[in-house]
């Protein structure tokens, strides 16, 4: 049972072996993508040693470094072409960052260039919204006064702690203390003596739950 | 392959794991991501929802809010405006109440109101609760189809909901919505409630009592036998409209009701509490107007002394 989480992450990596890859890439790393990933793997260990001072100048040293893995990543994490800027957007915000010291400087940049692309998607649909919004400005915000969304969202939310109440008090814990509290997923699964994939699941489920509520919003 | 199912659970455990601060399978993240074309959106889907679910469970945690009083013009308010907005009100019918929260994170809030004060409380479900003058209510906003009503008098107008039914409890009695309007009075132990419209149920379960429209029931102390009366369907909550209705009502509840409405206590002497009323009486703006316009009616006189009042038979006063 407890084994699930971890299972399907296995077969979530799997594919990595059988390298279909059939996104459309910019090409200059696809000669060695396999190498690459494999030698990044290697040397992550040590770099994080070597660059615990003048964190900055060290972790532009790192993107060097690490270029290949991180372009290809910015390439498969919907850059594509753009990757090579989103790059260059990546080494600003490393060194306009004042780091502390980092303790594992190249999981630091695979996540900077997440939330990178993170914050780009959102700010991409930001724009996509507002110039719907603007476009529908006639019938659009004007049937649904402040006063009505509110209480629309409060009825929505009792609605979501039903579903999260339904799938059970653990999965509803667990989620409140990840998502709402953030308490780390090992820390929840030491307070409730359950093991981390159990905590993982637990989310997934909850996860899950909310998606279809989503789904159940958007078409109404 | 897979499924969109299956790869919206892949993409799933993706995100959940990169919660973890420690996680660093970036390059098996990239290879799930490059193993399909759709495994981009699936993930953007899935961050989509979570940040949706971030938002949603950021909504204030108050399950209700005050409803605008009447008389205010201006701008919306926001809830946390409230207190500070006591004094520009207070000049209106319907005086501000004032309000404490009880625990910040979605415990029970409570809210009172002072003599003479009139407050209405709008549920996120719709329902509605309108306060008379010294009555104090609780709700929890993790269970918003409750309300503790501690002291008081409240009319209740509730949207019906099957599946989940609204619940008051008062003095130790609970009630059980199985329809609209009602009025509850809880008061020095004892406690009232009339129904206007669609039916509540008296202590659900066995021996549990059913009140349609026009029904009334008393218990005159927690735990006694209660007693079932008809009412005049029109008098439920009629306090909200500034006026009291009667059909053959001792003068005994008609000074409790009188010295809720006014914020003073009406004290019964002689044999008037015996006496019986039938008719409307208006509320004044003070309580000498509203007694001194109740009192021809009722064939009683009212004497203040400090601020208590004492109800005397004009029969009597005239021996």
């Amino acid at each position: 049972m407890r084994g699930d989480g971890r299972d399907r992450r296995q077969n979530a990596v799997s594919p990595i072996r059988q390298a279909t890859a059939t996104r459309r890439t910019s090409g200059a790393w696809t000669a060695d993508r396999s190498r690459t990933a494999r030698v990044g793997c290697a040397e992550s260990g040590s770099q994080a040693l070597k660059t615990e001072q003048d964190e900055a100048m060290g972790l532009q040293r790192i993107i060097l470094e690490q270029r290949p893995r991180l372009l290809r990543f910015l390439a498969a994490r919907g850059a594509g072409d753009e990757a090579e800027d989103l790059l260059q957007d990546l080494w600003q915000r490393v060194s306009a960052a004042t780091t502390q010291p980092v303790a594992d400087p190249v999981s630091y940049l695979f996540r900077a260039a997440e939330n990178l692309m993170r914050d780009r998607r959102r700010s991409m649909m930001s724009r996509e919204r507002r110039e719907h919004d603007w476009h529908d400005s006639s019938d659009r915000g004007e049937d649904h006064p402040q006063g009505e969304r509110v209480l629309i969202a409060r009825e929505r939310l009792r609605e979501a702690e039903g579903v999260l109440l339904g799938l059970g008090p653990r999965v509803d814990h667990v989620f409140r203390r990840c998502r709402l509290e953030g308490a780390s997923q090992p820390a929840i699964a030491r307070e409730l003596g359950i093991s981390l994939s159990s905590v993982e699941k637990d989310l997934q489920k909850a996860y899950r739950a909310l998606a279809d509520l989503k789904a159940k919003f958007d078409a109404e | 392959m897979s499924s969109n199912e299956e790869m919206d659970e892949a993409a799933r455990l993706w995100a959940i794991r990169m919660q973890d601060p420690s996680f660093d399978d970036w390059d098996g993240f990239t290879a799930w991501l490059e193993s399909h074309p759709a495994h981009l959106a699936r993930y953007e889907h899935v961050l989509a929802a979570d940040d949706w679910a971030q938002d949603l469970f950021r909504t204030p945690p108050s399950a209700f809010e005050p409803a605008p009083a009447p008389h205010a013009g201006g701008p919306p308010r926001r809830r946390w405006a409230w207190p500070a907005m006591g004094g520009l009100l207070a000049a209106s019918l319907a005086l501000l109440a004032t309000w404490t929260m009880l625990g910040h994170d979605g415990g029970a809030q409570e809210f009172v109101t002072g003599p003479g004060e009139h407050r209405t409380i709008a549920l996120a479900d719709g329902s509605q609760v309108v306060l008379n003058g010294g009555t104090r209510i609780s709700l929890d906003p993790r269970a918003p189809r409750a309300v503790a009503l501690a002291q008081g008098e409240a009319l209740f107008t509730v949207r019906h909901d099957e599946a989940r039914p609204f619940v008051v409890t008062a003095n130790g009695a609970t009630l059980l919505d199985a329809g609209t309007m009602f009025n509850v009075v809880s008061q020095n132990g004892a406690m009232r409630v009339a129904v206007a419209e669609g039916a509540v149920i008296y202590q659900p379960g066995p021996g549990q009592v059913r009140l349609d429209p026009g029904d009334a029931l008393s218990v005159s102390a927690r735990g006694a036998r209660p007693v079932v009366s008809r009412v005049s369907r029109a008098a439920v909550g009629s306090w909200q409209q500034r006026q009291l209705l009667y059909d053959d009502a001792t003068l005994d509840d008609v000074a409790l009701d009188l010295a809720r409405n006014i914020g003073q206590p009406v004290r019964v002497a002689g044999d008037a509490g015996r006496m019986r009323f039938t008719g409307a009486l208006m509320l004044g703006d003070t309580p000498r107007q509203t007694l001194d316009r109740a009192g021809p009616l009722l064939g009683v006189r009212f004497e203040a002394r400090g601020d208590v009042w004492t109800m005397t038979p004009t029969h009597a006063m005239s021996q």
